[in-house]
């Protein structure tokens, strides 16, 4: 009959030592007495006991002194990314730069519209301030004789031929 | 593994690393070497069986030393030294075996890629048929172990080499890896039943007859 999960592990923890008194009387009175646990145990034993073929690893005789190479190196390094005691943080200047430029931007465009203000005739595309007279020409011309009429109805009545035809006499 | 009750200057007195290590977190550089003199071979020796590669490992306790250097000033002894240095070990292991798995850069044959191709512990299988006696050497055989480690899931691995070779009990494995102990009792009960499952048909490779001769 096969061992179940606990009893191999069981098997296993006895021949780490790692059961107590009790635990271990109890596995190997099993062991005596049932022929599949003795050869599970066996089978175990000598696996373990495989694990000593593996290559044995040979480190290499400047091992601590390339170990303490690579720690001097990384302090070297660690010294050159450290500021200097005092010295501005690179972010700090980044941002007093940025500070810099953007008050002279704002200050510059403030002078300049204050003390050079925009010229309405300066500006070529700006709309032609005479059109307005030159429209009304007509009308400006006459002004003074259609200032004594009281409405336009009457001026219109003084194109009419009829009234101002020849006289008679 | 934890020593709860204890205070750190008793520690201290007891476990020399921990001296040793003191004195690096008042950034005694001297310190620091001695302990790298005195834990680099084991580092090195766990570093190879969970990664595989003897070139990585190197590399790999290179940055766990380098890692306690720069951790000096956080450390407290509050358990045994080696313990603090396998836990930095540990999680990164654990994120080469991950990445790793997420991104495998081992050869294969052509004919063993894609997702038709036999896995690892498939390949053993098929290589028993073989008559193994006739063709493994113990070269071969060691091959065939350090297949048999890959075939096992990153905490597993960690787990059997910690047990293995640095000689830990569950309490401290369980300290290393985050765990409790019963977790890692289970954990290790499935890591051998698979070893024993992939590696069964070599066993009698391994019986008194056939020891290897470079050992004693």
């Amino acid at each position: 009959m096969p061992l179940s999960e606990d009893e191999k592990s069981e098997l296993v923890a006895y021949l780490d030592g790692e059961l107590d008194d009790a635990a271990t009387q109890a596995v190997e009175a099993k062991v005596a007495t049932n022929p599949d646990a003795r050869a599970e145990l066996d089978a175990l034993k000598q696996t373990w006991g495989m694990l000593d073929y593996l290559p044995k690893a040979s480190p290499s005789p400047n091992f601590t002194n390339r170990t303490m190479e690579r720690l001097s190196l990384e302090k070297v390094n660690a010294a050159k990314t450290q500021p200097m005691p005092g010295a501005p943080v690179p972010w700090r200047v980044g941002a007093i730069w940025t500070a810099a430029v953007l008050v002279a931007s704002v200050g510059g465009y403030l002078a300049t519209t204050h003390f050079w203000p925009a010229s309405p005739t300066s500006d070529p595309i700006a709309p032609d301030s005479d059109l307005p007279i030159v429209q009304h020409l007509r009308l400006l011309e006459k002004w003074r004789q259609y200032e004594n009429a009281d409405d336009i109805k009457f001026v219109e009545k003084l194109t009419d031929p009829d009234l101002f035809g020849e006289d008679p006499t | 593994m934890a020593l709860t009750g204890e205070t750190s200057t008793q520690l201290a007195l007891r476990d020399p690393d921990i001296r040793l290590m003191l004195r690096v977190r008042d950034d005694d550089a001297e310190a620091f070497a001695e302990l790298v003199e005195l834990y680099h071979h084991r580092l090195v020796t766990v570093m190879h069986h969970l990664v595989g590669n003897a070139e990585e490992a190197e590399d790999l306790a290179q940055e766990v030393f380098l890692r306690v250097y720069r951790g000096r000033k956080k450390y407290h002894p509050k358990a045994k030294f080696s313990t603090w240095l396998y836990t930095i070990a540990n999680n990164l292991a654990l994120n080469i075996l991950r990445t790793r798995q997420r991104k495998p850069t081992i050869p294969l044959n052509v004919r063993d890629s894609g997702p038709l191709g036999p896995r690892p512990a498939e390949q053993l299988v098929l290589d028993r048929h073989a008559q193994p006696e006739d063709r493994i050497q113990q070269q071969e055989l060691a091959a065939v172990v350090k297949q048999a480690l890959e075939t096992l899931n990153e905490r597993q691995r960690i787990a059997v080499v910690l047990n293995k070779f640095e000689d830990m009990n569950y309490a401290e494995i369980a300290e290393v890896m985050g765990l409790t102990t019963k977790a890692v009792k289970s954990l290790l009960s499935r890591a051998r039943d698979n070893l024993r499952v992939v590696l069964q048909d070599y066993i009698h490779m391994n019986e008194p007859g056939q020891e290897r001769k470079d050992e004693g």
